[in-house]
């Protein structure tokens, strides 16, 4: 089969969850923890007859945040709308949205050095959550509602269809994720969310859009599958149509939703409820004089600060903010940087994925790390234990020399010589080879003595005993 | 019940009044008779073979029949608090946009939706006024203008007071309704104000505006009522979208879906610039043109309504359009947000009519001043 290179063109809209205290329009909390269904609700953010919203100006802190940030022009004079559709999520059936003049337009993202057009950036309300009560939208005989989220605010952030490639669209959102939470607009801790639609279109195609897909690795997928679909009409001689589709988590593969003939008619008016929102100058420069450094700025200190490569330095930040600040704190206590970030990249961040957890929410500290850190560069554990043993103290918490003494002392010398001997007695083959001159036998024998030492004990030290043993140098 | 108070009613009870209930009004506000009341239509003291007026009929009733101490609440959009008070021969004060909060008040067309007081005399419309007003801030578009006590109006002299009279506003007017405001005018004078001609002529624009904007707002309000979280539900059938229609079918009146279906239509996709758009360009232009009259005349007077309090059996041979046309004196002033006041200026076979006076914004003050003088002369 031949491929044929063919221009993707995909534009994303990111619904971003921001990190205030109440909801956009009441006082309502907006991350309540622990709180049960329709807890956190009132007659605002239910919608009830009579009610009418306040704005949150922490939230419109936030977006003017997020545009400056990559580098939007910040409207002066900004107005909310009511979008009206009907939905069982929707408190009041009309969502109140920024249809006219969003809070920010006009910026850029660059990603793998292409440049990235932001079209706007605007505020509006969630609306409340939906349960499939058993199974999923297919299969589901009837739906629980959670109105705890209506409310809560959300940035959408649209770009233009800028983006060249499914990977490019995942690196994109890697990247504004770690934009907006070093901005803390947007705080994973709270239990906030990105959810995130998706157009793509091949050449000579219609649109086709992707709704709310959960997970950058899954928004690539659903984008390699939509290419290949896409190519596969077209080469049929059919034709791709205009249609909404949804990304089925399980088998990877995208369904259509809904054809769309033509555009959504939502009936946008102002919402008379709330006056024109004006952004003053100074309001701006408040924000602006706030700005914390952004990813990219702080990773190119930590290059050069702590002589990190490039790549990792990236690594370390674009992981999240907690990720960077402990880093530090880190190098402060065991001044090894280039230690701390592959210890960090290579294995504690590896840990946390295994558990799905955040640093910040884990029960690892600087100092324990730093402690742990401090075991392996003295001889006191080896490298290979110290893989186990990472795994323990990202699972306890617990001080890594407490976790060693709890496993038991190491052998001792004399255990260890008799472990040697019998490894070697047991591995005849691989005797031979290293006498004949293979080197990597050595290596086996040794990973052989550590495996029936539960990795405990020093590789330069079995490797001295090997050698006195089969009295061969070095 | 509802779950929770407005904040009219929660100043009301503060200031030591008493909640008596509800009044009736056409369904949502829509309607100028209340003939259009989803539970009994509130007939007229003065004959009950005719309508009070709407849509704040029952509170203008009441206000006209109670014989205890009684002020009514009162809703206008575009000219509720009005044709009752005229046609009940009661005060009918329709405050400033933004004047009143709004929280709590069942939404019509929220840029519009003024709460105001219909009373017997022109000193208790101030009264309440005084204890309902000022900012809220659980409604974002009540202002912070001072409000203070509107009661020391009352009385002040009229003296030098400049009245512009809109001739748009006495051509096809019942002649019985506009005579009787022409004597009023003419008493006016007598005490000192003056009088100035006046011309208005984007009035005629106001009442197509004037529905476009309400009826645009209120198809949204309205879409809220499904059957979901309150009001009426029965058992889910079908999809959502089934249900929710099948509701709506069934409990709303036959005013609401109309107006839910223009409401609609005047900002769909392809309509919207041609209706909803235009309508908020011509209050734009309206309220230029009343600004500049403003800085010509303290306040403007027209009839109230142009026509007596018309009989059921009438208003049932009326289309919908000649119902809406009826609102010609009162839409310009309420789509503008300006203030107004309605006071008896006597009576033509037996039925009240109304004098109207219109302000600029926040000068409710003016109002009072030339009501209540004119009124006491009537006494």
């Amino acid at each position: 089969m031949r491929v044929i290179a063919i221009k993707v063109m995909i534009g994303l809209e990111v619904h971003c969850q921001l990190n205030t205290q109440s909801k956009l329009f009441c006082s309502c909390e907006a991350y309540p923890q622990n709180a049960k269904p329709n807890e956190s609700v009132c007659e605002v953010c239910l919608g009830y007859p009579g009610a009418k919203p306040v704005l949150n100006k922490k939230a419109i802190d936030h977006v003017v945040g997020i545009g400056i940030a990559m580098g939007c022009k910040i409207n002066s004079e900004t107005y909310f709308s009511r979008k009206t559709y009907f939905y069982p999520d929707m408190p009041k059936n009309f969502q109140i949205t920024q249809y006219e003049v969003p809070i920010a337009s006009e910026g850029t993202i660059e990603v793998n050095s292409s440049k990235i057009r932001i079209r706007r950036v605007h505020l509006e309300e969630d609306p409340a959550r939906i349960i499939y009560a058993n199974g999923s939208l297919e299969t589901t005989s009837y739906v629980l509602i959670d109105y705890n989220r209506a409310g809560v605010p959300l940035a959408e952030i649209v770009t233009e269809p800028d983006i060249g490639s499914p990977k490019d669209a995942r690196a994109f959102l890697e990247k504004l994720s770690a934009i907006l939470e070093y901005l803390k607009a947007y705080d994973q801790s709270t239990g906030a969310s990105l959810r995130v639609d998706a157009n793509i279109s091949i050449e000579g195609g219609e649109r086709v859009e992707i709704k709310n897909v959960t997970g950058f690795e899954n928004v690539e997928k659903a984008l390699n599958y939509e290419i290949v679909r896409q190519q596969n009409l077209v080469r049929l001689g059919r034709k791709v149509e205009r249609e909404t589709r949804h990304f089925d988590e399980v088998a990877k593969t995208t369904l259509p939703l809904r054809k769309k003939e033509f555009e959504e008619d939502y009936g946008y008016i102002f919402d008379p409820d709330l006056p024109v929102l004006k952004i003053s100058a100074e309001w701006i420069t408040r924000i602006r004089e706030k700005m914390p450094d952004l990813p990219d700025k702080i990773a190119a200190r930590l290059a050069d600060e702590y002589g990190l490569g490039a790549y990792d330095a990236k690594i370390i930040v674009y992981t999240g903010s907690d990720f960077a600040t402990f880093f530090e704190k880190v190098c402060k206590i065991h001044n090894k940087p280039v230690e701390v970030s592959r210890w960090m990249i290579n294995y504690l961040l590896k840990s946390l994925n295994w558990r799905s957890e955040r640093l910040s929410q884990s029960k690892v500290t600087p100092e324990t790390f730093a402690e742990f850190l401090d075991m392996i560069d003295k001889g006191k554990v080896n490298e290979r234990y110290a893989k186990e043993l990472i795994k323990e103290y990202v699972d306890t918490g617990d001080k890594p020399s407490e976790i060693v003494e709890r496993a038991g002392s190491p052998p001792t010398h004399d255990e260890m010589e008799r472990t040697v001997k019998n490894v070697l007695k047991e591995n005849v083959k691989a005797v031979s080879e290293l006498k004949a001159g293979r080197l990597e036998a050595k290596q086996y024998l040794i990973g052989m003595v550590l495996k029936e030492t539960r990795n405990r004990g020093d590789p330069k030290a079995i490797a001295r005993m090997i050698s006195e043993e089969l009295k061969m140098p070095l | 019940m509802p779950t929770y108070d407005a904040t009219v009613v929660t100043k009301t009870k503060s200031a030591g009044g008493m909640i008596l209930g509800k009044t009736a009004q056409d369904e949502f506000g829509f309607g100028t008779f209340s003939d259009t009341c989803a539970y009994a239509v509130p007939k007229n003291p003065i004959d009950p073979e005719r309508t009070c007026g709407g849509s704040s009929g029952g509170a203008g009733c009441l206000a006209a029949a109670a014989d205890f101490p009684h002020i009514a609440i009162a809703e206008s959009t575009g000219g509720s608090i009005t044709a009752p008070a005229a046609f009940t021969g009661t005060v009918g004060l329709t405050p400033t946009y933004g004047r009143v909060s709004r929280y709590g008040l069942i939404d019509y067309s929220n840029s519009m939706d003024k709460i105001g007081v219909i009373s017997r005399k022109v000193y208790d419309s101030a009264l309440m006024l005084s204890v309902i007003s000022g900012h809220d801030p659980l409604d974002s578009t009540s202002s912070r203008a001072e409000s203070g006590d509107f009661t020391a109006y009352v009385g002040k002299s009229v003296k030098g007071i400049r009245i512009g009279i809109p001739k748009e506003y006495f051509s096809d007017v019942d002649r019985k309704v506009s005579k009787p405001v022409e004597d009023a005018l003419g008493r006016l004078e007598g005490m000192g104000a003056k009088t100035v001609d006046i011309s208005l002529p984007r009035t005629k624009y106001a009442i197509a505006a004037y529905y476009i904007v309400a009826m645009g707002e209120a198809s949204t309000n309205l879409a809220r009522y499904c059957g979901m979280r309150y009001g009426a539900q029965e058992k889910i059938d079908g999809e959502f979208s089934e249900y929710f229609s099948s509701i709506r079918s069934k409990y709303f009146g036959e005013e609401a879906k109309r107006r839910i279906i223009l409401g609609t239509y005047v900002r769909a996709a392809g309509f919207r610039d041609a209706y909803y758009t235009k309508a908020l360009k011509v209050r734009g232009l309206l309220i230029k043109e009343f600004k500049e009259a403003f800085a010509k005349v303290d306040v403007l007077a027209t009839p109230s309504m142009p026509i007596l309090p018309p009989r059921f059996d009438e208003i049932e041979s009326m289309s919908p359009l000649d119902k809406y046309n009826i609102d010609k004196m009162t839409t310009a002033p309420n789509l503008c947000g300006f203030p107004t006041i309605s006071v008896p200026a006597g009576k033509v076979d037996g039925l009240p009519v109304g004098l109207q006076l219109i302000a600029d914004h926040f000068h409710e003050g003016e109002l009072i001043s030339v009501a209540s003088a004119f009124e006491g002369d009537s006494d």
